[in-house]
């Protein structure tokens, strides 16, 4: 019984096109790139983070977690976006979408199927990675306590995983609404580029020059308005020890619970977005 | 004809892009086990006319049924085939994942795959990647692909572009196969001299209208193309018979269709003369007078044929 809706379930169209995406990717050896990316990522901040104020030894939980943060937030939005520029506009320009839609199967079936392997590669190499440099720190280091490391870690991940479906989904839209694969990529990395690099030094110039902090409340708007910048606060607040150039990024109300509610509401916002696009896409 | 035996039948299909009329006005009625050549110029409609029968598009105004099915907003029709125009199929999967592929959507087996991999002689490359592949590859995997869970009906978009003779024949003695198994057959195509020997009926679409359909006899019947005599020793037949004189241009005999029989009669009867050629005027000809006559219509602001040549016919 259990084996045949196992196999029913692998029948689904969805599953197909999850398992052909997988295979795709895999061939085109993106995946070997990401889980490369990620494991030097976790390696390189684990052994080496406290290189760089003179001492080798495991940095201290607060460090690396934060370091971490401060390259994944770019690395894991160019890492979706490399991975999923064409997953829309690379099937119409070759022709594929046109004949997928001409099967018995629906556009969700497509959006399902694509958004299922796409995250579950982004996943694992997340998951993978960082669970591997939360056990170096438990297994070889001295003086982590198991529980708020595996607490500090499990949010890591959790955000890191959102960061990476917000991504996913953006690139989605910008697939869907691109001409050509070109096109796709150069728009995501624009994006990229300013969501990742850009805005926070706009943010810091207006802070900056808000000397009274009377439009501190902007700003905090202004920061739920990048996910990037929620993904910081959310890995800052799990710490407790707000750093960097923009100490407010942890200062909104309402806590952790708050920001993985935005987080959530830029994910739901993008699936609604990419779907919509999708079903008014004329063929 | 029952509408069972029809394996398309459209009636007033229209369908507007913006300020573009895609379709207008579109009657088919295509029998099972007949092939049917779709033409027209770039932007005639023939791939807006595609996606209609494939449920892709629900049309503005009309009735769609495939196969005893209505088509109705959203729905597809099933027991389909259908390779787009230029396909280029995942660079990385090989030629058996892809028809695995395609299968497993459509709920085939893996050992309909290997048996159309055999067919379609694939068997060689079937591991290789299709980046790998010729056009000629590509093209017999995409009609693999398309004929995967035996379709009662095939739409082909360009199958034969950029093909060499051996791939073109190739692909229709396929055609001339699936026919003989009762599956109807739509070829999009500009190639018109291999669908005049291939294929049973052409529906001829201009500016989203539909200009001539029947089988190619019909189409030239109905043509008022004439239809030349050529015959060896004329001028010397010119002197002593002046009936022929009006009949006579640029070294031959012209008339209209409707004038043929007797003017043959003529020939052998008052002349004895029995060589001679008779060249009804050929599906490219007919097509070109079409379309510059459809160009014609245009320029001076008369709108186009509004019915076509003839009407669809149970063949």
């Amino acid at each position: 019984m259990m084996s045949t809706i196992g196999g029913a379930i692998w029948r689904q169209p969805m599953m197909i096109i999850a398992a052909k995406e997988l295979k795709d990717s895999l061939r085109n050896r993106w995946v070997a790139v990401i889980f490369g990316l990620f494991f030097l990522l976790a390696f390189s901040v684990t052994f080496a983070g406290s290189a760089v104020s003179g001492t080798l030894a495991f940095p201290s939980l607060v460090s690396v977690i934060a370091s971490l943060s401060t390259i994944a937030v770019a690395i894991i939005p160019l890492a979706a976006i490399l991975l999923c520029y064409d997953a829309f506009v690379g099937e119409e320009e070759s022709g594929t979408m046109l004949l997928l839609l001409s099967y018995p199967l629906t556009k969700m079936d497509i959006f399902l199927g694509k958004l299922l392997a796409h995250s579950g590669i982004m996943l694992a190499a997340i998951v993978s990675s960082f669970t591997l440099s939360a056990t170096i720190l438990l297994c070889f280091g001295q003086g982590y306590q198991w529980q708020q490391t595996l607490w500090v870690f499990g949010q890591f991940i959790a955000s890191s995983g959102l960061l990476a479906l917000t991504f996913i989904l953006l690139s989605y839209v910008v697939s869907l609404r691109a001409t050509e694969k070109a096109k796709a990529v150069g728009t995501l990395l624009s994006l990229w580029f300013a969501l990742v690099l850009i805005y926070d030094l706009l943010l810091l110039a207006l802070l900056v020059a808000d000397l009274g902090h009377r439009v501190q409340w902007l700003v905090q708007l202004l920061m739920a308005l990048n996910p990037t910048d929620i993904y910081r606060a959310i890995n800052q607040l799990a710490t407790h020890a707000p750093m960097g150039s923009l100490p407010l990024l942890s200062q909104f109300q309402g806590g952790a619970l708050w920001l993985y509610g935005l987080m959530l509401l830029w994910v739901a916002l993008l699936a609604w977005l990419t779907l919509r696009t999708f079903m008014r896409k004329a063929i | 004809m029952s509408v069972n035996n029809l394996a398309v039948q459209l009636e007033g299909v229209g369908h507007q892009f913006a300020e573009l009329r895609a379709l207008n006005q579109i009657n088919l009625s295509l029998p099972r086990g007949m092939t049917m050549a779709l033409l027209g110029h770039n932007g005639a409609g023939k791939s807006t006319l595609i996606k209609v029968i494939l449920g892709l598009l629900t049309p503005d105004s009309g009735r769609v049924d495939v196969l005893g099915q209505r088509l109705t907003s959203g729905k597809k029709p099933s027991n389909v085939g259908y390779l787009p125009e230029n396909i280029h199929f995942y660079d990385k999967l090989t030629g058996a994942e892809i028809l695995r592929y395609f299968a497993a959507l459509k709920g085939e087996s893996h050992q309909r795959v290997a048996q159309l991999i055999e067919e379609f002689g694939l068997g060689y490359a079937q591991h290789k990647l299709v980046k790998g592949y010729s056009k000629g590859m590509k093209q017999r995997l995409g009609f693999a692909q398309a004929i995967l869970a035996s379709p009662q009906l095939l739409l082909l978009d360009e199958p034969t572009v950029g093909l060499d003779p051996q791939a073109s024949s190739f692909l229709y003695q396929k055609v001339a196969q699936l026919k003989r198994q009762g599956c109807a057959v739509i070829i999009c195509t500009h190639e018109l001299n291999l669908v005049e020997s291939q294929l049973d009926v052409a529906m001829m679409l201009g500016r989203g209208q539909c200009l001539a359909y029947g089988t190619f006899a019909e189409l030239a019947k109905a043509s008022p193309l004439q239809v030349k005599i050529a015959l060896d020793g004329l001028a010397a037949l010119l002197v002593t018979h002046p009936y022929l004189q009006a009949f006579y241009r640029q070294g031959a005999l012209h008339c209209a269709q409707s004038e043929q029989p007797a003017l043959v009669r003529y020939l052998t009867t008052k002349c004895q003369r029995f060589d001679f050629t008779l060249h009804l005027p050929g599906l490219a000809e007919i097509y070109h007078h079409n379309m510059a006559q459809m160009q014609h219509c245009s320029e001076q602001g008369l709108g186009f044929v509004t019915e076509p040549v003839l009407q669809p016919m149970g063949v």
